[in-house]
């Protein structure tokens, strides 16, 4: 397939693995964030890290949509969920992000009518199909999908549904990195920045890592090639002293993301003073909440939401594989007590998830051999 | 023509719109709802989609879509 095979050709990439082993300095370790889960569940499921140096380490970063939300916000959907006459809508994986009391899953075999939905336009459908009821979208991820909540919002505002609400828990990216940056127990040396994210903001909002902190960014694609590419090319930065925001998605990312997507959810959301993010606590102006304009679609307004933070459970450590202190199989309970089957921990839950991919790509058992 | 395959496309073990994906799609016509366009993957199964955030699109047109809208438009016929 054109544009696929080549960024997935064997001689290719140990083309550019030979470049990374002739960029790399002996002695020196290098500690690279992929951003993005999609980029870790590609990296495991292609092995990418295969072939790397043993100095080069790839560390996991906080960019997978359903392993930052935090117990608190799963129970107060289930709560909304458990309303007389709701619909409650949400996608695949957050269907299986465990809260205090159990999984939106759970709710559902308790009753509760809660169905998957592929985009929040199907959430919209099923408000039309169903206009005795009351349908809730439980909206989660970052830019890259927020717009597509503003722009059914804005249908659903057109169409005059009155039965059609958001409950929404977008983030943005921009905070978590920079509290990454400044975490004294976290020393990275550039990002592999997240492709479809930047599809929609663009290369720019990423400047200021360069720019403050004197780290290299490569915003990439998906393929094996794309990211051994993005290693290359951040390498090569630290290699000549330079640290800059270069894009390897060009074929995908416009330098100023998608405008028109911007304006719509500038128009649809503001940012919320704070938000939680499971292991990483409340950052500053890190979640959207629906402006005052769009105060009647808020779920949160027009149901009773408990709000309670509820603290991690004590055996899970997704908070640290979040912020790539440890790796997903020093986790106490990995690959035992959580497994993609039973998770714990909401990094074991999406196959973003970097427990979830280290567990499904086989890392499980290597990595304990060489324990 | 036929009506789109009803979603969701999302697996027992990945979920796409929760995995951030974006699913390159080809432009096939419109759609009844203003703003939606009918929309053919890889694998020829037919989806509406919101086209609206990318520049006027023709059938054969190619496309970026997360979540059931387009999000980027793909120069060249292909380049995922």
């Amino acid at each position: 397939m054109r544009y696929v095979d080549e960024f997935r050709d064997a001689a290719l990439g140990r083309a550019v693995a030979g470049e990374i082993l002739s960029l790399v300095e002996p002695g020196r370790h290098y500690k690279v964030m992929e951003v993005c889960g999609g980029h870790t569940h590609s990296i495991y499921k292609y092995g990418v890290d295969d072939l790397l140096p043993s100095n080069v380490e790839l560390v996991h970063g906080p960019g997978c949509p359903v392993c930052v939300i935090p117990m608190g916000r799963v129970d107060d959907g289930i709560a909304v969920a458990h309303e007389e006459n709701v619909i409650f809508t949400c996608f695949g994986d957050m269907m299986r992000v465990p809260g205090s009391r159990g999984t939106l899953l759970d709710a559902k075999a308790e009753g509760a009518d809660i169905r998957m939905v592929y985009s929040p336009l199907d959430a919209l459908r099923i408000a039309r199909e169903n206009p005795d009821r009351e349908v809730v979208f439980f909206a989660i991820g970052f830019e890259t999908t927020a717009p597509s909540t503003a722009l059914t919002l804005k249908r659903a505002r057109a169409e005059g549904l009155a039965n059609f609400s958001c409950m929404c828990s977008h983030v943005t990216i921009v905070p978590p990195l920079r509290a990454l940056l400044e975490s004294p127990d976290l020393r990275l040396d550039g990002f592999i920045g997240p492709g479809h994210v930047s599809t929609v903001v663009g290369a720019r909002p990423f400047e200021f890592i360069p720019a403050d902190y004197a780290k290299p960014v490569v915003i990439a694609g998906f393929e094996p090639l794309d990211i051994l590419q993005a290693i290359q090319m951040i390498l090569r930065q630290l290699a000549d002293g330079r640290c800059e925001v270069d894009n390897q998605y060009r074929r995908v990312v416009p330098y100023e993301g998608n405008l028109k997507a911007l304006e719509v959810m500038a128009e649809v959301f503001e940012l919320r003073p704070h938000f939680e993010w499971r292991g990483l606590g409340f950052i500053s102006h890190s979640g959207l909440r629906l402006t005052d304009a769009y105060a009647d679609l808020d779920a949160e307004r027009r149901f009773s939401v408990p709000g309670v933070r509820v603290a991690d459970p004590k055996a899970c450590q997704c908070g640290e594989v979040l912020k790539g202190v440890i790796k997903p199989w020093e986790c106490k309970v990995f690959g035992t007590a959580c497994t993609p089957e039973r998770p714990i921990g909401t990094c074991m839950v999406s196959s973003e998830g970097a427990c979830a991919a280290y567990y499904n790509y086989g890392r499980f058992a290597r990595e304990r051999e060489v324990v | 023509m036929t009506d789109p395959a009803p979603a969701p496309a999302c697996t027992a073990d990945h979920c796409i719109t929760c995995g951030d994906d974006g699913i390159p799609m080809t432009i096939v016509g419109h759609h009844a709802e203003p703003g939606i366009s009918l929309c053919s993957d890889d694998a020829g199964e037919l989806w509406p989609v919101e086209t609206t955030l990318v520049d006027q699109v023709l059938p054969g047109d190619r496309v970026l879509v997360h979540a059931g809208v387009a999000i980027a438009a793909l120069a060249g016929g292909g380049c995922e």
